[in-house]
């Protein structure tokens, strides 16, 4: 067999794995289109007949949709904001140094980035209820998911920041520059891009975050969209269609920002996951 | 001062200051209720006490009174079963998809990168997914199990007590597979190509070439792969939440479910932090390892 002909087997092989693992959210959008009924029929129905758009509309108004997509993002930002601006110069620390401060300092970061968050809340909870914390709570969720998100920040940071030739800095330096001048002027340019990634996966995290939320915030006037959507999980529940079009609108944006940046994600990922 | 100003702006204390804003935060957030935690699994927290900072000490009360539930027996078997067979099938799906896309063909770092989509995802959405996905009698995956012949009947995943931990496993592994078939592309891509020429040359077959270079060269990808996965599947909490919320009967609660549930739902926080105290510890284990095979690997 010719290698053309491999390789067009491979990619065909390659289509049908991708396109069975990606079924599920095939699912949620085929899903959010059909009828009340539609969504009970024996067998499934694989495509939808006519897309039943008004689920999308119904849903938003019903929901509270916008309230809960609103705190969501209040959520993320907080969290992308203190995240970025206590762990960025932390990483490009540990990225220009080697010696034991550094090496000690590593090793915290990167024990703390495994604490499971289900397992933290208790003790966050008593503690923040007892400071008093808890009655700002979306704040006190931005504070608790932070210390989560900035470990995995600063380790993604600090490839980033491995990748900026040092002579670039001592040339900054030679010129004139204070350290402070050659870090904001010369370094942090230059590692822009892994930053911004960087930065992006965690405000994707704070978009979907769930334990802390739903831990630290009683109010449900203040609650995220991933709360909003425990709400539907009743025992019996009939109102799939409803459920995946609020799903489907939840997700949408971050699909979309991930198709779009899928390479600089991806490679941001793999320089940093593993360093 | 002025010294010290200038020493900030254009010295040592520029960086110290920058490590310290990060590890003095993490310090207040991650550190002080790391240690808040093993007080409290001491003492006697409930919503009339919340207010405090130290409550009625307890002994090892709630130590014994978790040990001796009749729960605790069941929530560990699930937490290994749960833990071991997640990360066993998204290991080796991960591996077989790695070294699937390693043949090079154009469109694979493409097709690869929207495995990814899985893995940006929240949780509970992932979770509320699968939760339809295994619908009993409608769910579209008892239909393709059906119409293929695997099962007669209608298997009820999410209320079957059988059924219940294996149905957020088995979002779980949809779940992490694409992370881990990211980070071992990662090691298959760092392994110098001019190795399998010279075992080609040798007369290896492929099967022999795997064996004998994929694997050894692969050996602390491997390592930092498997721990991250046990750390990440201890981690997993949204699916529980979306799909079996621990039940039936508690037949899918695993670990880090329990303790939530003894915090927030019986208000119970001495107990909560029990298990969590003893969860943590295993987490910090396995990162250990994690650690050890990441230095292997980059030589800090």
């Amino acid at each position: 067999m010719s290698t053309a002909w491999t390789n067009r087997v491979l990619l065909l092989v390659g289509l049908v794995l991708a396109g069975i693992y990606l079924f599920p959210l095939y699912w949620m959008y085929v899903t959010s289109l059909k009828t009340n009924s539609s969504i009970f029929a024996v067998p499934p129905e694989f495509l939808p007949g006519a897309p039943q758009w008004q689920n999308y509309a119904l849903i938003w108004e019903v929901a509270n949709l916008p309230r809960f997509l609103w705190n969501s993002l209040v959520i993320a930002t907080g969290v992308t904001a203190i995240t970025a601006i206590t762990g960025v110069g932390a990483a490009y620390v540990l990225a220009r140094y080697r010696n034991a401060w550094v090496d000690v300092s590593l090793f915290l970061v990167l024990m703390l980035q495994v604490l499971p968050p289900s397992l933290m809340v208790t003790p966050i909870f008593v503690g923040f209820s007892w400071v008093g914390l808890l009655d700002y709570p979306r704040f006190a969720a931005v504070l608790a998911i932070s210390a989560k998100t900035m470990p995995f920040f600063v380790i993604l940071c600090r490839a980033a920041f491995m990748t900026v030739p040092r002579e670039l800095e001592e040339a900054a330096l030679v010129d004139g520059n204070s350290r402070a001048g050659a870090f904001f002027m010369i370094v942090l340019p230059l590692a822009r891009n892994g930053i911004l990634v960087a930065a992006l996966l965690i405000f994707m995290q704070g978009f979907g975050e769930f334990v802390y939320s739903a831990s630290l915030i009683a109010d449900n006037r203040l609650h995220p969209a991933s709360i909003g959507m425990t709400n539907f999980l009743q025992p019996n529940v009939v109102n799939w269609n409803a459920i995946m079009a609020y799903a489907a609108t939840y997700v949408t944006p971050l699909i979309a920002i991930f198709v779009i940046l899928q390479r600089q994600i991806v490679t941001g990922l793999t320089a940093g996951a593993l360093k | 001062m002025t010294r010290l100003l200038k020493s900030l702006r254009d010295g040592i204390g520029f960086d110290t200051m920058l490590i310290i804003l990060a590890l003095s935060y993490l310090f207040a957030f991650a550190g002080l209720p790391l240690l808040y935690n093993v007080i409290i699994s001491f003492q006697q927290v409930d919503v009339f006490s919340l207010g405090t900072l130290f409550h009625p000490p307890a002994g090892f009360d709630n130590y014994v009174s978790v040990f001796t539930d009749p729960l605790a027996r069941r929530v560990l078997i699930n937490t290994i079963i749960f833990t071991l067979g997640s990360v066993a099938l998204q290991f080796s799906l991960g591996f077989a998809l790695a070294l699937f896309f390693h043949q090079n063909f154009p469109g694979s770092t493409w097709l690869r990168g929207l495995f990814l989509a899985g893995w940006i995802l929240p949780g509970l959405v992932v979770g509320v997914l699968w939760n339809w996905l295994l619908s009993g009698d409608f769910g579209v995956i008892n239909h393709m199990l059906r119409s293929w012949g695997l099962i007669d009947s209608a298997i009820f995943w999410r209320s079957d007590t059988a059924w219940s931990l294996y149905a957020v496993m088995l979002a779980n592994i949809w779940y992490g597979t694409p992370f881990n078939m990211i980070l071992l592309s990662v090691g298959l891509a760092a392994i110098p190509n001019d190795l399998y020429e010279a075992a080609e040359l040798d007369g290896a077959n492929a099967w022999q070439r795997f064996w004998t270079i994929t694997l050894p060269m692969m050996r602390s990808t491997i390592g930092a792969v498997l721990a991250l996965g046990v750390i990440f599947t201890l981690q997993q909490f949204d699916l529980f939440a979306a799909i079996t919320q621990g039940g039936p009967a508690g037949s899918s609660t695993v670990a880090q479910y329990w303790s939530w549930e003894l915090s927030f739902r019986e208000f119970d926080f001495g107990r909560g932090a029990v298990i969590s105290v003893c969860m943590i510890i295993v987490v910090l284990f396995v990162s250990l390892i994690y650690v050890r095979s990441t230095r292997a690997e980059t030589r800090l």
